[in-house]
């Protein structure tokens, strides 16, 4: 049989897909498969494992802490995209503008926080919303007369995660903005303006139109990075959910089952709920983007 | 073959090749590296403390000829995971393992046959160990009767104050016995000299959101979030009245506490200035001071904590440490010897105090005179005395795999108690203990809900 024979040819794909096959099963089909069995089962690691079938579930429905996690993850999410995401293509309007000077330094020094890591920012942070002695409720103090005990990683933890992920992400968006303000047509713009169009109508139906395909994918980023809110309260909160579990997310809870309580199958039900709100807002962004377009 | 390495040839560029090759090579280097051979015990601890203590038993051991030890220091979150993933999958671990209380609930949840630990309970009390450790001490490492480890510390509590400012105010810290002495007594440090609206510094460095003091504070009144079978015991009319009093410090017109965090620099800063007067003290925390705030050397003294009540028990118990033997060693003897050689030489119990001002578990060495000797941080109190007093006085604690669940929902109680008490304007002592019991019984209830579904735990919640 030569070479080039049908039998020996129908091979050579099999045996080249056959190295990312195997990667693919190993880290992604099978702990997959593995996490979807957990999640059927209480457990205390493989030894003391018994099949509870959908009770994880049911718990997980009528478990308080659950529903405080969601809502906790769901204003974390809503923030991000109807604060962050505006204020990040504001920002990056501003620096289009023409004749801007110094326009690099302005992009560096808005995108630094990220050059830093979230951990270090978290860090950084909570030493700056610290009562007495934090940096923001000094000038407070000294500014407007708002008391030093003022309690923004007590009372006020989703306002002050929210006040910190600006910071961080703003502008790493204003980047990915920036870069599809640059990319609008020029020409339909002058079109636009010599047909009479205001700035607001220009931006509504020429600027709007063009960077929606960058602003669609920034939207998805947005919303999935926000539903795994985790590092960031979790450093920020002293390993904790704070006070009133007023940072728990539901990636913390997760953790709070899976490394705290030990219960794997708890978490891994937890993490399916998950895998599902991510799914679910992909398809509905997904298509609310194509009905636009 | 042939066709299938011409198919790669044309599909594999030349830099995609050296990097494949480069990937063959270092994944065949790992797998054929040779594994070094580690003889001796393997023993894992988290306190780097802790190492230089048992350093020189350990170099004595190795002049005696007597089985080597890899001792390792590895922080808390990574000892944790690398302990219960070995734990969970039942393979090999390290022979001896030193743990905090903290993770002392995970390593104890599941079937008590599950439990990684070895069950010392027979052998301790064969060896007649148990007449010569402090017997609470034994509670946060015994599960439903169990015991997994030999309890590192005692870990009394006592108050520590500021005593240049105490004493330049003239007054006189015999005469508190109870809390609300405290209050009495030293209500005068509670000056609002700068006439900003705010007294200049309060009582007590202490704050809801503080669980571990919460627990410390209730379990000298009596208090505690579970009993001695496993049972959530958080809404019990002791405990309501207990956290109904110290809302009372945090809040409203009797307010004497003040957030004063510990381990941060702006607490500590806090500290310096003498933000609050006292705080509890438990025996870890004096060389944490020390190390931290050298500048109140000579500044700071210690007492009693005040008790709930005339007569009442003055200390309480807060942290915890144990050495515990893998279930999966297979040099058990070897493991057990070791342990005792480290946690009953006289010479590491008197480096532990020495040291680390931490009183050793071990009555037989309570008479030690260097417990007697003055310090001179705590202003020359023999302050070791104080807390040697105290150990065999410290309350009860058990263990349950659901403690930081049952802490973090005190916590939580504690919290809208007290935000509570304050949007309402509700000061009034037993209207604040009737809220107290709803917020106890919702986080008792939360707790159960958690600890109904481990269909492993055997004792009903």
């Amino acid at each position: 049989m030569s070479a080039d024979t049908p039998g020996r040819r129908s091979l050579a794909p099999y045996a080249l897909a056959a190295p990312f096959v195997l990667i693919f099963a190993v880290f992604i089909i099978i702990p997959l498969a593995r996490a979807g069995i957990l999640a059927l089962q209480q457990t205390y690691g493989p030894q003391a494992a018994e099949f509870v079938f959908l009770n994880n579930f049911t718990e997980l429905a009528r478990d308080p802490l659950f529903w405080r996690a969601i809502g906790n993850t769901l204003i974390f999410t809503l923030a991000s995209v109807f604060i962050q995401l505006p204020l990040a293509l504001g920002l990056a309007m501003l620096l289009n503008r023409p004749g801007l000077r110094g326009r690099g330094i302005y992009r560096l020094i808005f995108f630094s926080p990220q050059l830093m890591g979230l951990v270090f920012v978290a860090t950084l942070a909570s030493i700056i919303f610290e009562k007495r002695s934090g940096l923001l409720n000094q000038v407070l103090h000294w500014g407007f007369g708002v008391s030093l005990d003022f309690p923004w990683l007590q009372t006020f933890v989703m306002p002050t995660l929210i006040l910190t992920t600006l910071w961080m992400y703003v502008g790493f968006n204003m980047v990915y903005f920036l870069a599809a303000l640059q990319n609008v047509d020029k020409s339909l713009l002058e079109a636009a303006s010599i047909d009479g169009a205001g700035p607001w109508a220009r931006f509504r139906h020429v600027t709007i139109p063009a960077i929606r395909p960058v602003a669609s994918f920034v939207v998805l980023l947005s919303i999935i990075g926000s539903l795994q809110l985790f590092e960031l309260p979790y450093v920020m909160l002293n390993a904790t959910a704070g006070p009133a579990n007023r940072g728990l997310t539901i990636v913390m809870y997760l953790y709070q089952s899976g490394f705290e309580v030990g219960d794997l199958g708890y978490a891994s039900a937890i993490g399916w709920v998950l895998a599902l709100m991510l799914v679910g807002f992909a398809i509905v962004q997904a298509r609310l983007a194509r009905s636009e377009t | 073959m042939r066709a299938i390495l011409e198919a790669m040839a044309r599909s594999v560029s030349l830099g995609v090749g050296v990097i494949l090759t480069l990937a063959l090579a270092s994944v065949m280097a790992l797998a054929l590296w040779p594994i070094p051979d580690r003889p001796g015990l393997e023993m894992w601890i988290f306190s780097p403390e802790h190492q230089l203590l048992y350093e020189p038993a350990l170099e004595q051991r190795a002049a005696d000829n007597r089985a080597h030890v890899n001792m390792r220091v590895i922080g808390i979150p990574s000892l944790k995971s690398r302990m219960m993933s070995a734990f969970f999958a039942g393979i090999p671990t390290a022979d001896l393992i030193e743990i905090e209380r903290q993770m002392a609930g995970q390593a104890f949840t599941g079937p008590i046959e599950a439990v990684g630990f070895a069950d010392l309970t027979e052998l301790i009390a064969q060896e007649g160990l148990l007449e010569q450790i402090n017997e609470p001490s034994f509670g946060p490492w015994t599960s439903r009767g169990r015991i997994f480890g030999l309890p590192h510390d005692v870990h009394p509590v006592l108050l520590g104050y500021r005593a240049d400012i105490v004493e330049a105010a003239g007054i006189d810290v015999t005469q508190i016995e109870t809390w609300d002495d405290f209050k009495r007594v030293l209500a005068p440090l509670m000056s609002d000299d700068n006439d900003d609206g705010d007294p200049d510094r309060y009582l007590l460095g202490m704050w809801f959101t503080d669980a571990d003091r919460l627990e410390t504070v209730m379990l000298q009144g009596g208090g505690r979030l579970f009993d001695e079978q496993g049972r959530v015991t958080m809404n019990t009319e002791l405990n309501a009245r207990l956290l109904a009093e110290m809302i009372t410090w945090f809040v409203g017109p009797d307010r004497i506490a003040a957030d004063v965090p510990d381990f941060s620099a702006a607490g500590n800063q806090l500290k310096i200035e003498g933000y609050a007067i006292a705080y509890l003290m438990p025996d870890w925390m004096c060389n944490i001071w020390r190390l931290q705030m050298p500048q109140l050397e000579g500044k700071v003294k210690v007492m009693p904590m005040p008790a709930w009540e005339p007569g009442g028990r003055r200390t309480s118990v807060w942290g915890g440490t144990m050495l515990g033997i893998a279930k999966t060693t297979e040099r058990f003897d070897e493991s057990w010897e070791l342990a005792k050689d480290l946690y009953f030489s006289d010479a590491i119990a008197r480096e532990l105090y020495t040291r680390n001002d931490i009183v050793t578990p071990i009555k037989l060495y309570w008479d030690d005179p260097m417990f007697d000797e003055p310090d001179a941080y705590f202003s020359g109190q023999a302050k070791g005395r104080m807390y040697v007093d105290q150990a065999p006085l410290i309350p009860a604690r058990t263990s349950s795999p659901y403690y930081k669940l049952a802490i973090d929902r005190l916590r939580d109680a504690a919290v809208a108690i007290a935000e509570w008490s304050r949007s309402t304007g509700t000061f009034d002592r037993n209207a604040i203990e009737a809220r107290c019991k709803q917020e106890l019984e919702r986080a008792e209830s939360l707790v159960r809900l958690q600890m109904q579904r481990n269909v492993f735990l055997e004792a009903t919640p």
